[in-house]
């Protein structure tokens, strides 16, 4: 086990006064080198799990829980946001050595490191490019490499590739099963689309809204390592009509 | 190729511009008093750079507009920082500023000379005045425009704020920076030039007055010229640096 969430909640106060429960008692566990799903209808309080997860919101009671230390410093956690992100003035390898030049890393080592996982997300032709010289696609590889770069222990992503075309997706979506493979890294990701979840995850959290919370936990049991191949088989098309259940 | 037909209508444009110039003052004998020939204009210009009494006037001028715009967009950034950090002190401030902002701040010169005397303290003043509010809205525009994701990622990664403010907030402001300090820089030309008006006996604004006043009619259109030309090349010089750090858009 990585990360035990215990019966955390998280309740906003709107301008009014008002107050919004974005997630009601909400119990998890991340396991070690899992790929974990979140999928629910929007509002259900994916990016607010996804948050406190990565410590950006502190939850209003129960407690995040990891194994071993808390993380103490950014190099614990990757987050992969909807939008790549990029710092549009620096060059794909300089942002993608960003966060280890913050950290303090040399800039040899930090080079070093850049260069590998831009080989890793197929970007090691683009190093010198700009980001604004880079298909949706590719930027937001370069930004799963700045998540990856400093080998952190969880890759959060909220929603990476809604904002792509549905080809660009089916592929970054092997990629990104390639990518795991070869990292082992634990990812939690989140998404709206049932085929995105039932092909990548081993597990599926389904989430329902008013008041956010997960409503089921699925373990994927279809063969690994996935592949095209896969979405021909009536277990993936039944996991698809199962996940549609649960959401409706 | 697409730039020569630009460059031709470059050229073009103002040779018949100066030759309807010169048609109408022959055609309808114009007194030069009122409108002199463009060869009396370019005859003053000749005598003015060639006879070398316009360089101490140019150069007053420009020391008046570099001073304005240095102080003034170090103010300009200096405010613009603080109050972009601290929104509580801004909504504060908020209404003075407006209306500092928006006074004509060529109403105030009197002002600046009664406080700051007829010397080049008063002239650099009145140029810091109008400098310095475009360039603090700019900053102001410009470090709030950081989209939110961006500063999530800088919490994630745990930078420190210097971190923060120098390797993420100020290089994302600095567009918006660029559009206040360009209008602040031709601010700065009229404000330098407006205030040579008022007082003394140096800069171009000075011989502006010294040719009304004395109906030297040549000498106010080489003026004009000049001081035009001088705007051009001070906004350029923020065009040119502006595309240099903004390479990367
Ligand atoms: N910073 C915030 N302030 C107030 N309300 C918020 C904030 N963040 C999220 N919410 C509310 O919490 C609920 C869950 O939001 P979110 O976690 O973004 O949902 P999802 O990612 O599943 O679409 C929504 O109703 C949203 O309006
Ligand atoms: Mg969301």
């Amino acid at each position: 086990m990585l990360i035990e969430v215990q019966g955390v909640t998280k309740t906003f106060v709107s301008r009014g006064g008002e107050q919004v429960v974005a997630l009601a008692e909400t119990t998890l566990d991340v396991q070690q080198g899992e790929f974990l799903t979140l999928i629910g209808p929007s509002g259900c309080g994916k990016s607010t799990l996804l948050r406190m997860l990565a410590g950006l919101v502190e939850p209003t009671s129960g407690r995040i829980v990891w194994q071993g230390t808390a993380p103490a410093r950014g190099s614990e956690v990757g987050f992969v946001f909807q939008e790549p992100v990029l710092l549009p003035w620096l060059s794909v390898l300089d942002n993608v050595r960003f966060p280890l030049d913050t950290f303090g890393v040399d800039r040899r080592a930090g080079d070093e490191a850049a260069r590998q996982t831009l080989e890793l997300v197929g970007l090691k032709d683009f190093a010198r490019a700009l980001p604004k010289e880079l298909s949706g696609g590719m930027k937001q590889r370069a930004a799963i490499a700045r998540a990856l770069v400093y080998k952190p222990r969880l890759v959060l992503m909220d929603e990476p590739f809604s904002a792509l075309d549905l080809l660009t997706r089916d592929r970054m979506n092997d990629e990104l099963l390639a990518i795991r493979a070869e990292v082992g890294a634990t990812i939690v990701f989140v998404t709206h689309s049932v085929e995105e979840a039932a092909y990548l995850s081993d597990r599926v959290a389904v989430m329902s809204a008013r008041p956010g919370q997960i409503r089921t936990i699925h373990t994927i049991d279809l063969p690994a390592p996935r592949g095209e191949a896969v979405k021909d088989l009536p277990a993936f098309h039944a996991w698809l009509s199962q996940l549609r259940r649960d959401l409706r | 190729m697409s730039l020569h037909p630009r460059a031709i209508m470059m050229l073009v444009t103002p040779a018949v511009l100066i030759g309807l110039w010169w048609l109408y003052t022959v055609a309808f004998a114009i007194p030069p008093y009122l409108l002199p020939p463009p060869q009396a204009v370019a005859t003053e210009l000749w005598r003015l750079f060639a006879g070398g009494s316009i360089w101490p006037h140019l150069g007053h001028t420009l020391g008046i507009i570099a001073a304005g715009f240095v102080l003034g967009s170090a103010g300009g950034l200096a405010l613009g920082f603080v109050l972009a950090k601290l929104p509580a002190v801004e909504r504060l401030v908020a209404p003075y500023l407006l209306f500092l902002q928006t006074a004509p701040k060529i109403a105030l010169a009197p002002l600046f000379i009664l406080w700051f005397g007829l010397g080049l303290t008063s002239k650099i003043v009145l140029t810091v005045s109008l400098v310095f509010f475009p360039v603090m809205v700019g900053t102001i525009l410009g470090l709030r425009s950081l989209p939110p994701m961006m500063s999530e990622l800088c919490s994630i990664l745990r930078l420190t704020p210097a971190q923060r403010f120098f390797r993420v907030e100020l290089p994302s402001a600095v567009p918006e920076i660029f559009s206040g300090l360009k209008v602040g820089a031709v601010q700065a030309t009229i404000g330098a030039i407006l205030s040579e008006w008022l007082s003394g006996g140096t800069g171009l604004g000075y011989l502006m007055v010294f040719a009304g006043t004395t109906y030297k009619a040549p000498l106010l259109f080489a003026m004009v010229v000049v001081t035009a030309l001088l705007g051009i090349a001070v906004y350029q010089v923020l065009v040119l640096s502006e595309k240099w750090l903004l390479s990367w858009r």
